[in-house]
């Protein structure tokens, strides 16, 4: 039985979504090939990816069309969810995220700690800065392969620690927005109803962020941070790494949505929640 | 939307932004400068643009993002934004 899936959302992502397969792959983790799988959804890219040419990982892989493709990658997600048969899910909203070597078993692992475990791990952007400030200095993807070839990439896939800046800037304790990948049982997602739709803004606007804080607000749930690992954003034109005022604007308006909906402020998430240390196996409760 | 900037009382808007970024950080209001830096308690980049966003819904007004770094107080900002030479 498959007991992990990780749902994997793409969109024009020709260039980036190869290099997120494989630091997702069984040789890339660590894992056996029948212990997950990884569900794609692409959603109405032009030149759709396919299974066929990912076989090489050794994955147990799929590839899906969205059915019903928009500008916002929500039903994408959610259809992924539906076909996800794993008793624990992580959902990947940006296909464009590469994933740290040991970042499959480090949620397996932190999941395994409480029955209503909500798994976040670490947003990182490959470069020097965030990618909406350094694209302005001549960021470029260009400059990222060059960056990814520097460390030998995926030779030892932890030195993309050395490549990235994080996004949380009070650190891997501090205020959290979002996560990507979030990781929750099968049945935490199904409470939850997966993402929510009425974020159908380009890019989902800040559907990630609400689904975060709809999960930990779940009776019972226990906020995991994995330290240790993360996912690293590669440059590709999304709409909240692209440029400042792009970011800010998706931001704002992603502010206003989520108060028309929520009827309160979009607060990140501040409590520290329960950390997993991967490089130790560390728990503090 | 929209209602003129230079309309809104600055009083009303000042407290506001205290009783907002209190709520948000979980700051004594009692104790709470409007003259420190937003930084100084806290309230980073991402923060103020979230807040840019419920200023625009709360006082149907635009608000642009970059003022909170170009007059980083609440005091600073509630002059700025509320003068009538305020473009």
């Amino acid at each position: 039985m498959t007991r992990l899936s990780l749902v994997v959302v793409s969109y024009e992502m020709a260039r980036e979504l190869p290099r997120t397969l494989l630091s997702l792959s069984p040789a890339h983790q660590g894992v056996e090939p029948g212990e997950y799988e990884i569900v794609v959804v692409d959603n109405a890219s032009r030149t759709p990816p396919r299974a066929e040419d990912f076989a090489h990982l050794g994955a147990d892989l799929s590839v899906l069309r969205c059915s019903a493709p928009s500008h916002s990658p929500v039903r994408a997600i959610n259809e992924g969810l539906a076909q996800a048969r794993g008793a624990l899910i992580g959902v990947w909203i940006d296909g464009a995220r590469m994933a740290s070597p040991g970042l499959i078993r480090a949620c397996a692992a932190a999941a395994a700690l409480h029955p209503r475990p909500v798994v976040a791990t670490l947003n990182y952007q490959l470069g020097p800065d965030l990618q909406r400030i350094s694209s302005a200095q001549g960021y470029d993807r260009a400059r990222e392969d060059a960056l990814l070839d520097s460390i030998a990439w995926p030779g030892d896939g932890y030195r993309l620690f050395e490549i990235a800046t994080a996004e949380t800037r009070g650190g891997p304790l501090g205020a959290m927005l979002e996560s990507n990948a979030l990781f929750l049982p099968r049945a935490l997602w199904d409470e939850l109803g997966g993402y929510d739709e009425g974020f159908a803004e380009p890019g989902g606007s800040v559907v990630n962020p609400d689904t975060l804080i709809r999960a930990v607000e779940l009776p019972g749930t226990q906020l995991i941070r994995v330290l240790g690992e993360g996912t690293f954003h590669q440059i590709h034109g999304g709409l909240s790494t692209s440029t400042q005022d792009r970011a800010m604007n998706m931001l704002k308006e992603g502010s206003r949505t989520y108060l028309r909906l929520r009827g309160k402020p979009l607060m990140p998430v501040r409590f520290r929640g329960w950390t997993y240390d991967s490089r130790t196996g560390a728990v503090e409760r | 939307m929209q209602n003129d900037p230079h309309d809104i009382d600055p009083a009303l808007l000042r407290s506001w932004m205290v009783k907002y970024i209190c709520g948000v950080l979980g700051l004594d209001i009692a104790t709470f400068s409007t003259s420190d830096r937003f930084d100084v308690y806290g309230l980073d980049s991402v923060e103020a643009v979230i807040m840019a966003g419920v200023m625009e819904e709360e006082f149907q007004v635009i608000v642009d993002p970059h003022q909170f770094f170009d007059t980083p107080n609440v005091d600073a900002f509630v002059a700025a934004f509320t003068a009538r030479d305020a473009e």
